[in-house]
């Protein structure tokens, strides 16, 4: 086009677009003057002005974001794109690649659960036959369902490319582990650990007749909690009749890197039948892990070959180097499994598992004795000297904690391993229950006393009530044990009373007692267990930041407590139990400041709370516990008519969903997924949620109030009035308990007792504003207007912001008949967009608008409010009861009148 | 991918801006980078609950692969610039990809689902426009600017005008008639109708 002539157009265009439409026409006629050509042209594209278009009117970076997120990391440009969605997967982040093609994190758009999805390389899948035998193959093993095997949930294909879905595991392989080692050595209660756990999964897979053919590091996940997960059975036979490369020249690099085509050849784990090429039965996987299992020992694999045929010789022809690290038992194990003559080996995976396990049980006893070789002790007795090889950790923490510049931060002061003695502390005192109670009088119930902090200095209360909870809550999941609930407890608190008075009082036969001092940089903790029927010690330790190797000391304790509870206690359950609920001891701190401002139980607090937790699960996104504490105090702050109901409501359901993903067991994300239900007015499953968790631990203190309000709401007044009371029974001085037991009087119509319940509370703390609330609304109930008034009144100054309370001393003006300043608050609270229209219905009925009342409940119903959930029980509700309207609403919130 | 460094970023724009083509080509594995990693966070956080916000996508970019301090307007007119032709590229690259791939399977069934379709004809949409885009790249180059920092950049018109130093009213009466010729090359052309 020439440049006059499009100068020309544009203007014409604009000069048209600034009449109106009808006018364009007759201008156009004129302005063009018989250039028909010229008309033509800016009539067409007068017409597209007005046409909206889906592609154009929207920024293609709203698309590009995305593709941008989810295109491989390796092009600059887009080269070698994926697609975004494979069947009903959506792909969600690139997990690695490696030789049998590209893994992917996915979303399973059906079952909304996060899978791993490998796209099969198109070299490997040509052949149908071979890929037929694989999928058979990877079925069978998957169909094992051992929990060592990773489970794979489908295998399918689009039109070009074969994929794999399978759980996803969030974890390392065993070659990150290694590496990420000191000297890429494994200690040797963790490697035999893992090799135990890899020898089960081999077991199981070849009495199923399925030989592995590729195990190596990198086809072994470890998880956060420990446990392995073997991947890839059968995916070898896929590449099997390929040769290994042929130009064997290629220098092999350090780490056993698993390259696109490497992977055929990777020599390093193979057994020398399958070097020479030969057949392989499932004495082949011995070797292999053998291999591996001698490189988790010494950091470095048995053979050596600076090329793919010099490896290949030494595997066929060296004998593999000593282990000097290794006890004769354990040099023995290795040495069986790495013979050359497959007739030589251990014939099967259980004799060499039966060893392994074996060893492990040795070093145990040995480390009771106190009498093994030095390397190999347990740390049981905190005796080993800490060097301070965490200095440059230390130093990154003290100034990310200079940084965060609030209250004392253990990790800042101490370093790591401190805060690694307070995760591990509960398989201590296991460990000691244990012990002690092996071939003596036997214990069955205990109570962990709140730790005293001797430090005279308030800003590590944290850290004493925080780990008192963390073992409470360790120890109760252990089953035939009886654990005195949080609460009972607590009550104890800087008083000072023997063990046999507080055994006798709380019905326990013993007791756990704990002391923190911190002196300087230096934290001391001391523990005991006593027995209280005669106050005598059952065990006993300090600790030290300089006194152990409390890493170390953790897995050996966890494997040790496992072994010898196995006779009570499922695999899951040991897991469960001997696992710290976080391999960060930072995350844990974290936790520990942020439950300290939930309790506190003022908005302000919740909101640093939540803070606190948010910190704990960017330091570790798999701290199942932190994300379920996170999506309760959402859940608490969504409550006031503070902020956005539906964006805290969408953050406490994220961060439950998380929680329990991570651990299906714990009983808070239970919790959590409860009172998410609860939003979500689905009563039978917030039932079910409920009492799940209190299944899972009955000791929940929290999960008992949660329960009985949901008693209450759904109108089981008596039940509801029984639970909170036996929720309270342990201990009669709790805020919440007794908060609790006064809103269950309130609902279930018991306005006298709520009164009473709410003076009490007031008693325990002068200054706890929801006291007044209650006090306000059970006087209300009652009609006591001007009572009511005051109550709230008095809450307000106690630093209730939330705009409930404006609404509860709005309906109490207005019966007191001061209808001028309810309306005025009426109006401030209409004009605050976060008011709940669920709660205001109560000020319009107070003002006789019964009609805006019922508006307002449709508007609360359309924004899914959560105060409907009061619909079936609120006093204030009352006039409504017999109306069509209403009867019809509860139906539709799922409550039957 | 190693971090971006602020001052060579800062020294590439600049060289581009001085006609230095090669430039170009070091800067766009950048940018690419860092925009990608962008991204994904931001994915993550709209996972989170919270909306994908992708101008600011762009401005935190340029906050962390500039050097504030060597910088003047000019350079962030340079790097809007380079982002959004980057968007471009990026896009049309995996449009074509994935109808290539689509084309070359068997392509049976993937009708069947929908959102496939929508993308497809999206994809297509977008090669078209990426086409037409350099056709009037031809005779009006500004215009072609304005669609790519708004459409491929997602620039507001203020920050569009801001880009390329011209007025609001100009890149709004730019955007439009660049729009209608583009959607008028995309879908043919409609005689006489005003």
């Amino acid at each position: 086009m020439k440049p006059e002539h499009w100068k020309q157009i544009e203007a014409l265009y604009h000069a048209a677009l600034e009449r109106e439409p009808d006018a364009r026409a007759t201008f156009l006629d004129a302005a063009c003057a018989g250039d028909e050509e010229l008309r033509r042209e800016v009539a067409s594209l007068l017409h597209y002005d007005s046409l909206p278009d889906r592609l154009i009117d929207v920024p293609a970076l709203e698309i590009a974001a995305r593709e941008l997120a989810l295109a491989p990391l390796s092009g600059a440009t887009a080269q070698s794109a994926i697609p975004a969605r494979i069947s009903s997967y959506q792909l969600l982040a690139p997990l690695g690649h490696g030789g049998m093609g590209e893994v992917h994190l996915a979303l399973d758009t059906r079952l909304n659960r996060k899978v791993a999805i490998k796209l099969l390389p198109a070299e490997f899948t040509t052949q149908p036959e071979r890929v037929r035998r694989f999928a058979q193959e990877a079925r069978a093993a998957s169909a094992l369902n051992h929990p060592n095997i990773i489970t794979i949930h489908e295998i399918g294909k689009t039109d070009s490319t074969h994929y794999l879905i399978t759980e996803y595991v969030e974890g390392e392989t065993l070659r990150q582990r290694m590496n990420n080692a000191p000297e890429k050595r494994l200690r040797l209660t963790e490697a035999l650990d893992l090799a135990a756990q890899i020898a089960a999964a081999l077991a199981a897979a070849h009495e199923a007749g399925i030989v592995h053919r590729d195990i190596k590091p990198e086809n072994v996940m470890v998880r956060r909690d420990g446990i392995v997960k073997v991947l890839d059975f059968g995916l070898a036979k896929l590449t099997e009749t390929q040769a290994p490369p042929e130009e064997a020249q290629s220098p092999l690099t350090d780490d056993a890197s698993t390259e696109t085509g490497l992977v055929l050849g990777t020599p390093r784990y193979m057994s020398p039948e399958q070097a020479r090429g030969e057949r392989v039965d499932a004495r082949t996987d011995l070797f292999s892990f053998g291999v591996m299992l001698y490189e988790m020992i010494e950091g470095h694999s048995p053979f050596a070959g600076a090329t793919t045929s010099e490896l290949i010789a030494a595997i066929l022809r060296d004998e593999p180097a000593q282990v000097p690290e290794a006890s004769p038992e354990l040099q023995r194990i290795i040495q069986r499994a790495l013979q050359k003559e497959r007739t030589e080996r251990y014939q099967t995976i259980d004799e060499l598992l039966a060893d392994v396990k074996k060893l492990q049980k040795r070093l145990i006893v040995d480390a009771e004795r106190d009498d093994s070789p030095a390397e190999h002790r347990l740390p049981l007795t905190p005796a080993v000297n800490l060097a301070p090889k965490a200095a440059g950790a230390k130093a990154a923490v003290v100034e990310r904690a200079a940084q965060i510049s609030s209250g004392l931060w253990l990790t800042g002061l101490r370093g790591w391993r401190l805060a690694w003695l307070i995760l591990i502390l509960p398989a201590f005192v296991l460990f000691g229950l244990w012990y002690r109670t092996t071939g003596k009088r036997s214990i069955e119930s205990v109570a962990v006393l709140p730790f005293i902090n001797d430090s005279g200095n308030a800003d590590v209360e944290y850290l004493s009530d925080g780990m008192t909870e963390s073992l409470i809550n360790n120890l109760a999941r252990l089953p035939n044990l009886r654990v005195m609930a949080r609460n009972s407890v607590f009550r104890y608190k800087g008083r000072s009373a023997g063990p046999h008075e507080v055994a006798r009082a709380l019905g326990v036969e013993a007791i756990v007692t704990g002391r923190i001092l911190l002196r300087g940089d230096n934290l001391i903790i001391s523990v005991e267990l006593v027995d209280g029927r005669d106050e005598t010690q059952l065990w006993g330790e300090q600790y030290s930041s300089r006194t152990a190797d409390l890493l170390a000391a953790q897995a050996q304790i966890a494997g040790e407590i496992a072994t010898q509870l196995q006779l009570t206690l499922t695999p899951a359950e040991q897991q469960q139990l001997v696992k710290p609920e976080t391999s960060s001891p930072q995350a844990y701190e974290y936790l520990l400041r942020g439950r300290h401002f939930q309790d506190k139980g003022g908005t302000e607090d919740w909101k640093k709370a939540i803070e606190y937790y948010q910190q704990a699960v960017t330091a570790d996104p798999g701290y199942a516990l932190a994300w379920a504490e996170l999506s309760g105090s959402y859940f608490s702050l969504s409550y006031k008519g503070l902020y956005d109901q539906n964006e805290c409501l969408a953050k406490a359901r994220w961060a439950a969903d998380r929680a329990l993903e991570l651990d299906e067991r714990l009983a808070e994300a239970h919790l959590a997924l409860a009172r998410i239900r609860l939003t979500d007015w689905n009563w039978k499953a917030t039932e079910q949620e409920i009492r799940r968790a209190l299944e899972l631990n009955p000791g929940l203190g929290r999960a008992r109030f949660f329960y009985s309000a949901y008693l209450s709401l759904t109108g089981q007044h008596e039940q509801a009035i029984a639970e909170a009371r036996r929720a309270r029974a342990p201990d009669p001085l709790s805020l919440t308990a007794n908060h609790n037991l006064a809103y269950r009087y309130l609902l279930a119509r018991r306005n006298d007792q709520a009164i009473e319940a709410s003076q009490a509370l007031i008693e325990l703390d002068q200054n706890y504003p929801n006291a007044r609330a209650m006090l306000g609304h059970a006087y209300e109930a009652k009609g006591m207007y001007a009572e009511a008034i005051a109550a709230y009144q008095e809450a307000i100054r106690l630093g209730d912001q939330s705009t409930d309370i404006q609404i509860y001393l709005g309906s109490a003006l207005a019966g007191a008949g001061e209808r001028e300043k309810a309306r005025t608050i009426l109006k401030q609270l209409e004009a605050n967009k976060y008011t709940s229209p669920g709660a205001l219905t109560a000020l319009y009925l107070a003002l006789d608008e019964r009609e805006r009342a019922f508006a307002a409940l449709e508007r609360a119903y359309a924004a899914h409010d959560n105060q409907l959930q009061f619909l079936r029980v609120s006093p204030q509700l009352d006039p409504l009861r017999n109306d069509p309207r209403f009867i019809d609403l509860m139906r539709r919130v799922g409550l039957s009148p | 991918m190693p971090e971006p460094d602020p001052h060579e970023v800062t020294q590439l724009l600049l060289a581009w801006g001085h006609g230095d083509k090669s430039a170009l080509d070091q800067l766009m594995p950048l940018v690419y980078g860092e925009l990608r990693r962008l991204a994904q966070q931001h994915l993550r956080r709209e996972r989170a609950g919270q909306s994908l916000q992708t101008t600011e996508l762009i401005h935190e970019a340029c906050l962390r692969l500039i050097d504030a301090s060597q910088v003047r307007l000019e350079n962030r007119r340079h790097f809007f610039g380079a982002a959004s032709r980057l968007m471009r590229q990026v896009l049309t690259d995996l449009a074509r990809e994935r109808g290539s791939r689509k084309r070359g399977g068997a392509a049976r069934q993937i009708s069947l689902d929908e959102a496939m379709v929508v993308s497809r004809q999206r994809d297509e949409g977008l090669l078209a426009l990426d086409e037409a885009l350099t056709a009037l790249a031809e005779f009006d180059a500004r215009k072609c600017q304005v669609v790519e920092l708004r459409f491929f950049g997602g620039l507001s018109v203020e920050e569009t005008a801001e880009a390329l130093a011209i007025s609001v009213e100009t890149v709004h009466r730019d955007w439009r008639l660049a729009r209608s010729w583009l959607l008028r090359q995309l879908h043919g052309e409609r005689p006489d109708e005003a």
